[in-house]
């Protein structure tokens, strides 16, 4: 397995008598990870102490190798980040600040003008980057901030929320996106509540409530893995004691019971067992453990 | 030929050669001298600060004029003209006016607009940011007092009956006067406007906040010092604008006027001191500010 890019151990951060981080142990693995979260779960300000931004109360992150409190410079030079709140000069236009954007970061300016206009070109907005930035679209605004997240050519890059406050043509467009980057081999953390987004565009998952960590690991083969839920005019105990005799694993809620890790002829078992029970069933399908389940279950428990 | 249209560069890391630190300063003060000066900004952002300098560079061309008018007529009409405190008096009111509405767009939209997230992500700290729009700032505020005086004073060495090179040996002492009273303008009111434009948002509110605080400590400060009661006279470190002329005054040997500090009794090197100290606890108080914000 790769070096995890980010390495958090025992991080716990307070803003005076409110704990925002707790105890949090963690690895991000290389590529596109999902940092998932209730308003208010800490991970904005996880991102920020990654950062170096706002320093830790106990604990300790590395990024990519470098020890944030000992070396916040070094790694600021190595990683690209895109605020949730508005962060847009509008008396300035698109190529003026990304290039600017990218100087910060110690890239000569002539190099610096070509970047930004690359870079706006990448996230669709060649024919505007000569525009104001106070004429822009919400939309537009993000990809601009996008833009100047990458524009130095970082190694990871940090998005909060960037999906916040866009259409569902804009969310897709800015999904498509942060994909994209992962394409790109740039490792990036998106922090969104939305879990959908989080599923469509990540490779892995971390999951925050209160300040703790409740999941990190892997998404895929996980939101996918096959359960059937059959639902039942009567008789549901029967059926779900007869499936679980034959090997099925089974849960049972009321009249609906999620046969889960089937087998391939677990369809015809569900109707055998059904026919030899002479029990009726309302409906019958595949359904999916979803991260918005997962995350519902674990931040209950 | 080939029809091909490029549809998608894709995304190409940064491979080059990095400027590191010194180049991200330099990358600060050249924004900053942008910003001070409305380049790669709207028009209307332009007109204030381009307007003011015209009116600074044709008050000089004026002062010229007359030393060279009223010189070809009788040098003693040349002598009596005003000459070098003058102009300065003249010049600290535009420049006054010029860094109340520019100075605060140096920091104040960075912060309002919330793009400080964005560049102190960046390989900064908070010293190398407040350090190159402090850089900006010195460098446009001294250019704005600097570059007509000694316009003024060349203009005066090409008119001197005893030769260019001349007037300009024995008139050295003119070039430190000068320094000194413009580092006196520049750093009491770059104090204040500093820690002004650290908290209010809008350039219009935080210049009229540094000319209301200018005006009322000015008023204060004259009319408290002279009261009877006991330790009245310290009123007039109130008179921000005081010090600095009262400085100038003294550094010129001359006496355009009459400053709060100097009826409370106070030297000069006073009035020097307070504006070091003005300066000094304005940055300080601009970097506590932007540590937290940072």
């Amino acid at each position: 397995m790769s070096e995890p890019v980010v390495s958090v151990r025992g991080l716990t951060h307070r803003f005076g008598d409110v704990v925002a981080l707790t105890d949090l142990d963690l690895d991000v693995p290389a590529g596109v990870t999902g940092l998932v979260g209730a308003n208010g779960a800490g991970k904005t300000t996880l991102l920020r102490v990654l950062l170096g931004l706002v320093h830790a109360s106990a604990g300790s992150a590395t990024v990519m190798g470098y020890e944030v409190s000992a070396d916040p410079i070094a790694v600021r030079s190595l990683v690209g980040y895109m605020p949730e709140g508005s962060c847009i000069p509008k008396d300035q236009t698109a190529a003026d600040f990304v290039s600017f954007a990218a100087e910060l970061a110690g890239v000569p300016p002539k190099d610096a003008r070509r970047r930004a206009s690359e870079t706006l070109f990448l996230v669709g907005l060649e024919e505007e980057r000569f525009r104001y930035l106070g004429d822009f679209s919400t939309g537009m605004q993000q990809r601009v901030k996008l833009a100047q997240s990458i524009v130095h050519g970082p190694r990871l890059v940090l998005l909060d929320e960037p999906a916040a406050g866009l259409d569902p043509a804009g969310r897709a467009q800015m999904l498509s996106l942060i994909r994209r980057l992962g394409g790109f081999g740039i490792n990036v953390i998106v922090s969104s509540h939305v879990l959908t987004d989080i599923e469509d565009t990540c490779d892995s998952v971390v999951m925050l409530a209160a300040g703790r960590l409740i999941r990190a690991g892997a998404l895929s083969g996980r939101s996918l893995a096959p359960t059937i839920s059959v639902e039942v005019i009567e008789r549901g105990r029967d059926l779900a004691d007869h499936l679980a005799s034959r090997g099925f694993e089974v849960s049972l809620a009321e009249h609906t019971l999620l046969v889960t890790d089937p087998s391939d002829d677990a369809f015809d078992a569900i109707r055998d067992a059904a026919v030899e029970l002479s029990t009726g069933i309302l409906r019958l399908g595949r359904s999916a453990v979803t991260l918005e389940d997962e995350f519902l279950a674990s931040a209950d428990s | 030929m080939s029809d091909a249209v490029i549809y998608d560069r894709g995304y190409r890391s940064y491979e080059g050669e990095l400027a590191g630190r010194s180049g991200v300063r330099k990358a600060i003060v050249k924004d900053g001298i942008r910003r001070i000066l409305g380049l790669r900004r709207k028009a209307r952002r332009k007109i204030l600060p381009w307007g003011l300098l015209g009116i600074g560079v044709l008050m000089a061309g004026i002062f010229i004029g007359l030393q060279f008018v009223a010189g070809s007529i009788s040098a003693a009409i040349a002598e009596g003209l005003p000459s070098y405190p003058q102009l300065f008096d003249v010049y600290s009111r535009i420049s006054l006016l010029f860094l109340a509405v520019t100075v605060p767009e140096l920091i104040g939209p960075d912060r309002s607009q919330g793009v400080i997230s964005v560049y102190f992500s960046r390989p900064m700290s908070v010293l190398d940011y407040l350090g190159g729009k402090l850089v900006a700032y010195l460098l446009m505020a001294s250019s704005i007092y600097l570059i007509p005086q000694f316009a003024f004073h060349l203009g005066r060495a090409a008119l001197s009956d005893d030769g260019f090179l001349s007037y300009l040996g024995s008139n050295l002492d003119i070039l430190w006067k000068i320094l000194a009273a413009t580092l006196a303008f520049v750093l009491v009111h770059g104090g204040l406007l500093a820690v002004i434009s650290a908290y209010v948002d809008r350039t219009a509110f935080a210049a009229a906040t540094f000319l209301g605080i200018l005006i009322a400590g000015g008023a204060i400060a004259g009319t408290v010092a002279e009261a009877a009661f006991t330790g009245a006279r310290y009123f007039s470190f109130l008179a921000f604008d005081g010090h600095a002329r009262y400085v100038r005054d003294w550094v010129f040997d001359v006496d355009l006027d009459q400053y709060a500090p100097e009826t409370a009794g106070f030297s000069p090197w006073v009035s020097a001191l307070s504006i070091v100290v003005i300066a000094l606890v304005g940055a300080l108080w601009v970097y506590r500010r932007y540590r937290r914000l940072a």
